[in-house]
């Protein structure tokens, strides 16, 4: 199984080297940068306002940040992380997923009520049961020696 | 190695010096957030003790606004205890969250970012001290490839021996279908630490149907750790999510070296989650219903727990929005369940006040079994900010109180101030 996996890559590597000496373009052509809301004149997290749902170049449908957008969105960015980088830069994705931080996301935002931020509320008291119900969504983000420097404190 | 303040500065001015600046027009951006928090807490050396951290969050970006090519970003954050009073263990603290140089092309789309930076693509979410690769490859592939020292183990033994790799190699059709396929290799002091392999799925069908998926398999441990997906449809105005998630614990949290506890212990359980559920979205006008539904059930522990939620939101001009949110946690054992409730607003349409906006946020959450003695949290925050200096500082205060199992009573305060600076170099 190892040395397939050695192997894809030794061709992956030779196939990104390909891209230096070969036009290799998708045709896709999307911009590295989103217009900002501002230029777009409104919000930019319908992406159906402007694009058709299923478009040529994207299937914009599966962009529009809806209100469970916040808990949902995993899959699509693991897929489009260009996409995602559009319109936000890193420093938003490390507010809730970063390798060492003291302040929760809805803490460091606290005024930010509109942002469906994680653990918003006494999160101490209610992660008893959540944890329990379903570590599987704890560990996407405290699941590495760093990232649990938060939970040691209490479970060693 | 912690990453303090005085880190920070030294890192920002050596990209500002060695920064090839005359090689184009580009646009330096600074971006500081410092936070001040107050509050009270038992200590070691007082009761009631002032906790007074401070914290610098401190982004620098230089690149071309209107060209490709190479840029710069450095993000990261630093904190000092100005009262210490022994609350925190170490009195300073602070992380580098990443600094790279990137560069890119429009031609195949091709991306290098070299440096501290994170990766969330296909099994990959970390932060690796490395090279990164992206590119299309033709019209129906694409491609990345990652190498590098992982971040998450720096305080392992060091960081001799350690390394990670992996990338994802995708097919594609525009618009109907994305078919990835991705590979994780982590190595902590010259031993096998993670090694993940993963195929993720797309499929964009007619009448806005969808469906999204993720596999993936635990390479160490020679099974599935995961499977997710997902179905979006349409019926009639209502958007309707269903989805369906297993997680086996032994293969999930069973990363070896690179896990931690909490989560090692479950590796050992033998535990297998399964999770289904569905979510429906109602948009009318700027108002937004949705109600969510989630089931868990444990194979080795012979249990099950649900939860069911209501949200609703309305959106107004700007970034202004009121909101609600009910939600109840069913559990077969009683100490599972709760009852939560959320209220909050965000107004920034405030012409005739002196304030850019105020918001307010209250949650109340009613436990079944008492938690330390007490079967309920209530937490309220409320916070206003106004922007000085054409809009480049904004002051924000914010206080909150909560009175929950772990306090009594709780009340704390936070002063924000964010200054953004761009200057074309």
């Amino acid at each position: 199984m190892r040395n397939k996996f050695l192997t894809f890559l030794a061709l992956f590597i030779l196939g990104l080297g390909l891209v230096a000496c070969a036009a290799l373009d998708s045709g896709k052509d999307l911009p590295v940068r989103h217009l900002s809301s501002e230029d777009a004149g409104g919000s930019t997290s319908k992406c159906t306002d402007c694009h058709e749902a299923r478009g040529d170049k994207l299937a914009f449908g599966t962009f529009v940040h809806t209100s469970t957008w916040g808990s949902n969105h995993r899959q699509t960015a693991y897929q489009n992380e260009a996409v995602c980088s559009m319109c936000h830069q890193t420093s938003f994705c490390t507010d809730c997923h970063a390798a060492q931080t003291e302040l929760k996301p809805s803490l460091k935002n606290q005024s930010d009520t509109y942002r469906q931020t994680p653990h918003r509320g006494d999160y101490l008291s209610r992660h008893r049961i959540d944890g329990r119900v379903d570590p599987s969504s704890c560990f996407r983000c405290h699941g590495n020696p760093k990232a649990t420097k938060t939970c040691v404190a209490c479970h060693g | 190695m912690k990453f303090s303040l005085r880190h920070f500065c030294t890192l920002g001015v050596a990209a500002l010096l060695f920064f090839p600046f005359s090689a184009f027009a580009a646009e330096l951006n600074i971006q500081s957030d410092t936070i001040l928090r107050m509050f009270q807490r038992d200590t070691a050396a007082d009761e009631n003790a002032a906790v007074l951290p401070a914290y610098e969050y401190l982004q620098v970006d230089i690149e071309n606004p209107d060209e490709l090519g190479l840029a710069f970003h450095l993000y990261g954050w630093g904190r000092a205890d100005l009262a210490d009073n022994e609350y925190f263990a170490d009195q300073s603290s602070g992380e580098l969250l990443y600094a790279y140089f990137e560069y890119t092309r429009q031609e195949a789309a091709f991306n290098a970012r070299l440096g501290r930076q994170y990766v969330f693509e296909g099994v990959a979410n970390e932060a690796l001290d490395g090279l990164r690769l992206s590119s299309d490859l033709g019209r129906f592939f694409s491609g990345s490839l990652y190498a590098g020292q992982q971040v998450a183990m720096t305080k392992q033994n060091g960081r001799g021996g350690d390394s990670i790799f992996g990338g994802r190699l995708a097919n594609h059709l525009a618009g109907v279908y994305d078919l990835g396929f991705s590979y994780k290799k982590i190595r902590n002091d010259s031993t096998d630490a993670e090694e993940l392999a993963g195929l993720d799925l797309a499929l964009y069908l007619p009448a806005n149907i969808w469906v999204r998926g993720f596999s993936s398999y635990n390479l160490e441990t020679d099974n599935f750790a995961e499977h997710s997906y997902e179905l979006n449809a349409s019926v009639g105005p209502v958007s309707v999510r269903p989805f369906y998630e297993f997680f086996q614990y032994e293969d999930y949290f069973g990363t070896s070296a690179n896990s931690a506890n909490p989560f090692r212990f479950l590796a050992s359980t033998g535990e297998e989650l399964t999770i289904f559920g569905a979510d429906f979205t109602l948009p009318l006008d700027a108002l937004v219903l949705t109600a969510k539904t989630k089931f868990y059930d444990y194979k080795v522990l012979d249990d099950k727990s649900q939860y069911y939620a209501v949200l609703a939101t309305w959106a107004g001009e700007g970034q202004s929005q009121l909101g609600a949110e009910i939600g109840y946690m069913l559990g077969d054992v009683a100490q599972n369940d709760y009852v939560l409730t959320r209220l909050f607003s965000y107004w920034d349409q405030l012409a005739e006040a002196p304030l850019d906006f105020v918001s307010c946020e209250f949650v109340y959450v009613a436990y079944d079994q008492d938690i330390y003695g007490e079967d309920r949290s209530l937490f309220a925050s409320i916070g206003t900010g106004q922007k000085f200096m054409d809009d480049a500082l904004e002051v924000k205060i914010s206080g909150d109180y909560s009175k929950d199992p772990y306090f009594d009573e709780d009340l704390r305060g936070m002063l924000t101030l964010s200054y953004q600076f761009g200057k074309s170099l």
